[in-house]
């Protein structure tokens, strides 16, 4: 093990481990007001006016009218409002905010809101939609020439649901004026720069007007990149109005129901089979985005990148949307587009290879890229790709291959087992020239005359850990002791913008920028002195440019990389899987600590095994999302993957900090794909298309093919 | 109408509200007892786990009425004892916190399982802990760090 | 106490009950998540009468406000009850949660009242009127609807000591642990001198309350292994008739699937 990977105990564990961390909610509510939400119970309609109760003293409503700036939430496209326009667009959509000391007076008083809204018949079904926020269409080598001279032709579809981020802390935000008047918000964040370029627009101020800190932040997931710009929004709005601090904080029916969770998939896939391999593949993909455009481009962006997996096909055709629709805005969550994609190809691979009568491992083999070869958007795999070392350690780990053909002869009894495999990648970083184009990080070290250091970098703890990598890195460089490092919850008033806590990239761009920045002011060290470096983002010189317009050149400038295998037991009388096993292997360059690590991919992969079987979410014929509580919404505890095994493959990065490259959302990615492989192979070895895959799908294929 | 008396973290107390109040908004709004999480209102989740008459309960599923006469431990009263110390290291050696928001929840239930069992196997920990709901690490941490404290721990329970 | 009543005896609740318009509140496990509104309870935890277990000759008497764990540490509890029991939730619902309460939700997924319809339980209901016992098929009128009258308490849950040794249990819910029963079947089968003298079979979470259809089971009663077996597929047709299922978080028609899939388990256990 190098010696960055040694764990040490958390920097912020005794304080979480006590329950003395103070997340949003927590602080005392002495001159706070409670602010909570008037939500549009419609999914599409012209908003004709509210008729307000009488208002007590000290209660106040506010909406689009109260807002200084621009009722615009700054995400990619100018859609989202921060409150609703003159049209309702989704069941859930915030029209106003009602705002007083007592919150069982507010919900009283929300209760009495009449809200007149002329009702339209709502867009619900993604394939239908009227409009697309996004379009691309990319590929490369002659499609329709595969397709002609193919010996045979595949045609499928694939479907996924969608997936709840269900972070144990809602949603949170408050907002108070200071005594300078520069608006200062707080609460459960993960990129507080998202949140203050936000508010700047919204308030009509500058950098001087507005600051944001992330409080302790009880988990994000992808949950909490987009949203608490909107939140922070609406409390700020109400902060100005009041001129008191205002609190909001979601309750769990209320976050489920209204948040943006993982993009609902349609994908149509074609490919080309040739003397047993596949040379073209055609990929229609559509992404349900929901009322607004939110995060939507990024997300399909990086859902198209992997739509031909890992594997090299000479020629692809990839054509994706993000649809609108008159639902929850879906949103970032852990894969970022990518789990969508990779359980439609690696699933049509078993597919394709079960109906040439080949082993699906050895047909997927024959096809995976190698250093070097074409990514889909005619960008390098730079660096080794180490998928069939992996695959033979997983098949070490459990046994896969001898497990695969004992489970293939037919089975007969009330309980059948079945065992698959999924392998891909996630582009580590930001999709494309984001780094280097927008993001442009910054981050620095400041040395006190006590001789300690305080990182000032932007990147959030939502429980991954960066408090504690990040520090390991400069106390390493700096050969100091972890204590004297300090790394706080950033506040854009202190610290500069070195970006989001989002992509997998915390650790692997920004902490290369530390460490570097450790480096050097190790060069200047005097002690007792104060001293500051700062170090920004450069990037490497092996970098084939990305154009966003053609979808060429290098989408990442490397890839974590996985391996899958997942076990099961299905029993054909209920149609409840009983998952044996799960085994992961991942290569994320070199841990930065190793139980850090691990922690993510045991989380990541669990969460991956719930997407794939349990958590089911939908929305009812008015647009209306009905598993919206953890009564309905059901993910693992902890007695549903009780064995659950993760291992690392080390394929150092060299521009990531001793190596290290994107590790948060590798692991929940491929999930999809292996369980479904799994039951396919339990019941028989019928095709299946979609996920979540539940106990009563499993009941309703044996109904249909009469198993 | 007489208040609700009842002992919190070993002091005797007493709740003038109502008997329908929920323990959990009473525990976090009248006693600052912040360390009890809101995490679902429904009994789903865990984060508002206490101890009551030393049993694990959801705060959220209690009225206060029930709760007359009865001994409350929160983590504010718990992390003072060898028991909580035992526990926070072994949590702390295997990384088994992250966001730390289910943790309060994790730990009373931790000791609420070895109080009974004071040495679980791996199944029985899992048990101990189903209602406890955790996003963040697959819980193969969490189960790690109570089997730790049971044995580094040895005697305490 | 404000907006609560308490009671610590049993003769002091079901005045209460009488006089007032109160809620029984026991473990709070159900209630506290309706959340109602302006609502008086009363604390029936400290009523020493129901929070015992205790056994006569024929039965074994379960306190309403006895709760799940402590019937799982009471050697008196039937292993079918304690089998149903601990699938409940997690440990803190089942510290809290109690016999009581889950009849007097009225719900057809309460797991304990699975095995109450299965095993012919019966509840002493207790007011300050007097008392009556009951059947448990008879206290359920329909969903959320109870034989309770409003100065009516459940005192006590009579399970038989007698005939629930061999048995089929099963819950389906949706996942391992925390799980509300999507459906949920148990049977008790009996037989002497060769001839079936039971056969028991109740279905929860699938309609308004628990089914169970004695005209079906007695189809078998009185025949031979052997005989049961010849009359087996007629049997099941004959629930798969008569089973009329409602939607819940699951389709009616999975419930029906897995409701004759666990009839037809339950046989085969006993080698029909």
């Amino acid at each position: 093990m190098e010696e960055i990977s040694r764990s040490v105990v958390k920097k912020d564990h005794a304080a979480k481990v006590s329950g003395r961390s103070i997340y949003v909610a927590d602080y005392p509510s002495d001159g706070v007001l409670t602010g909570r939400l008037l939500h549009a119970k419609t999914a599409r309609a012209k908003m004709i006016g509210v008729e307000l109760p009488e208002l007590p003293d000290g209660y106040y409503y506010v909406d689009a009218r109260d807002i200084p700036g621009d009722n615009n939430v700054n995400i990619v496209l100018d859609d989202m409002p921060v409150f609703c326009r003159d049209t309702v667009e989704y069941i859930g959509e915030a029209i106003g905010m009602l705002i007083g000391p007592d919150e069982k007076k507010v919900e009283e008083l929300l209760g009495e809101i009449k809200v007149y809204l002329e009702e339209m018949e709502p867009v619900l079904d993604m394939r239908k939609a009227e409009k697309n926020f996004f379009e691309y269409n990319f590929g490369h080598g002659d499609v329709g020439q595969a397709f002609a001279e193919a010996d045979r032709v595949f045609d499928e579809e694939f479907e996924t649901g969608y997936q709840e981020q269900a972070y144990l802390e809602p949603q949170g935000m408050m907002a108070e004026i200071e005594p300078d008047g520069r608006v200062f918000v707080h609460g459960s964040i993960q990129c507080v720069y998202y949140v203050h370029n936000a508010l700047k627009r919204v308030l009509g101020c500058g950098d001087e007007g507005v600051h944001v800190l992330q409080d302790v932040t009880g988990g994000g997931f992808g949950g909490k990149e987009a949203w608490p710009s909107i939140l922070a929004c609406q409390v700020a709005v109400a902060a100005k109005v009041t001129g008191k601090p205002v609190r909001c904080v979601f309750g769990r029916r209320e976050d489920m129901e209204y948040t943006s969770k993982r993009h609902p998939s349609y994908c149509h896939y074609r490919a080309a089979v040739k003397d047993g391999k596949v040379t073209a593949i055609d990929a229609d993909v559509i992404y349900n985005a929901g009322a607004y455009s939110t995060l939507s481009a990024v997300v399909l962006q990086r859902g198209l990148i992997a739509a031909p997996g890992i594997y090299n096909i000479p020629n692809i055709r990839i054509h994706g949307t993000a649809a609108k629709t008159n639902t929850t805005p879906s949103g970032a969550y852990r894969g970022f587009g990518g789990p969508q994609t990779f359980f439609a190809v690696e699933t049509l691979m078993n597919h394709i290879a079960r109906e040439l009568g080949v082993d699906a491992l050895a047909f997927k083999e024959m096809h995976i890229a190698k250093q070097g070869d074409l990514t889909s958007t005619a960008g390098r795999y730079h660096f080794p790709v180490p998928v069939k070392e992996m695959i033979e350690e997983v098949d070490a780990a459990c046994d896969y291959r001898k497990k695969r053909a004992e489970y293939a002869s037919p089975q007969t009894g009330r309980y059948r087992r079945g065992i698959g495999m999924s392998m891909y990648f996630h582009g580590a970083g930001f999709t494309g020239s984001g780094e280097r184009d927008l993001i442009k990080a910054v981050a620095k070290l400041r040395k006190y005359s006590d001789d300690t250091v305080e990182i000032l970098a932007a990147n959030g703890d939502i429980g991954q850990g960066v408090r504690t990598t990040f520090s390991k890195i400069v106390a390493h460089e700096l050969g100091l002791p972890l204590e004297r490092v300090i790394f706080e919850h950033p506040d854009t008033g202190r610290v500069p913008d070195s970006g989001p806590t989002v992509a997998s990239r915390s650790l692997m761009v920004v902490g290369e920028l530390l460490r570097r920045a450790a480096i050097h002011l190790k060069e200047i060290w005097a002690d007792g002195k104060e001293q500051e470096v700062e170090e920004r983002f450069k990037e490497p010189d092996f970098v084939l440019p990305f154009s966003i317009e053609t979808f060429e050149g290098d989408a990442y400038p490397t890839f974590a990389w996985a391996v899958n295998a997942i076990e099961l037991e299905v029993d054909t009388y209920t149609g409840v899987a009983k998952v044996l096993g799960a085994w992961g292997d991942f290569d994320i360059g070199t841990p930065a600590d190793y139980n850090v690590a691990l922690g993510q991919m045991e989380g990541g992969f669990l969460q991956g095994i719930g997407y794939a079987s349990i958590e089911k979410m939908d929305y009812n014929q008015y647009g209306r999302i009905r598993n919206n509580s953890f009564s309905d919404y059901l993910i693992p505890t902890t007695m549903d993957v009780p064995k659950l095994v993760c291992m690392f493959h080390v394929e150092k990065y060299p521009d990531g900090p001793y190596g290290a490259k994107g590790a948060g959302e590798v692991p929940l990615v491929g999930a999809p794909a292996a369980y479904v492989d799994a039951m396919e192979q339990a019941l028989g070895g019928i095709p299946l298309n979609h996920a979540p895959f539940t106990a009563e799908d499993t009941l309703a294929a044996i109904r249909k093919e009469a198993i | 109408m007489d208040a609700i008396r009842f002992t919190l973290n070993g002091a005797e107390v007493s709740y003038a509200g109502s008997a329908a109040d929920r323990l959990l908004d009473v525990l976090r709004n009248n006693y600052r007892c912040t360390s009890v999480k809101c995490g679902c209102r429904e009994g789903e989740c865990g984060a508002c786990s206490v101890l009551m008459d030393g049993v694990l309960v959801n705060s959220c599923c209690v009225a206060m009425g029930a709760v007359e006469g009865a001994e409350i431990v929160t983590l504010e009263g718990y992390r003072e004892t060898k028991r909580f110390a035992a526990l926070a290291d072994a949590y702390g050696q295997v990384s088994a916190v992250q966001c730390g928001f289910c943790i309060p929840g994790m730990v009373l239930a931790s000791e609420a399982l070895l109080a009974k069992n004071p040495h679980p196997t791996e199944e029985e920990i899992r048990e101990g802990l189903s209602g406890n709901l955790c996003r963040c690490t697959g819980y193969n941490a969490i189960v790690n760090a109570v089997a730790i404290a049971a044995k580094e721990g040895d005697g305490l329970w | 106490m404000v907006n609560g009543r308490s009671a610590a005896s049993l003769q002091e609740a079901l005045k209460i009950r009488a006089n007032e318009k109160v809620v029984p509140y026991a473990g709070g496990t159900d209630l506290m998540v309706e959340n109602r509104k302006d609502v008086t309870y009363l604390f029936l935890g400290k009523v020493p009468e129901l929070r015992q277990i205790t056994a006569d000759d024929e039965y074994v008497r379960i306190g309403a406000a006895v709760t799940f764990t402590e019937a799982l540490e009471s050697p008196l509890v039937p292993a079918l009850m304690k089998e149903a029991v601990a699938k409940i939730a997690a440990p803190a619902i089942r510290n809290a949660g109690t016999f009581g309460g889950n009849l007097g939700n009225g719900s057809a997924k309460a797991d304990s009242v699975l095995i109450e319809f299965v095993s012919d339980a019966k509840l002493r209901l207790v007011s300050v009127r007097g008392e009556r016992v009951v059947d448990v098929d008879a206290f359920y009128l329909g969903r959320k609807k109870l034989d309770l009258m409003e100065d009516e308490l459940i005192a006590e849950i009579w399970l038989p000591k007698e005939g629930l040794e061999h048995y089929y249990y099963e819950k389906v819910g949706g996942r391992n642990a925390l799980a509300i029963s999507r459906i949920s079947f148990a049977g008790v089968y009996g037989e002497k001198d060769g001839k079936i003298t039971k056969c028991a079979c109740a279905f929860g979470a699938v309609a308004d309350t628990v089914l169970r259809y004695r005209d079906l089971e007695a189809m078998l009663i009185g025949k031979t292994k052997e005989e049961a077996k010849a009359e087996k597929e007629a049997f099941l047709a004959a629930y798969a008739d008569r089973m009329v299922l409602t939607q819940g978080r699951v389709s009616a028609e999975y419930r029906k699937d897995v409701c004759l899939n666990l009839l037809r388990a339950f046989l085969e256990k006993f080698g029909i």
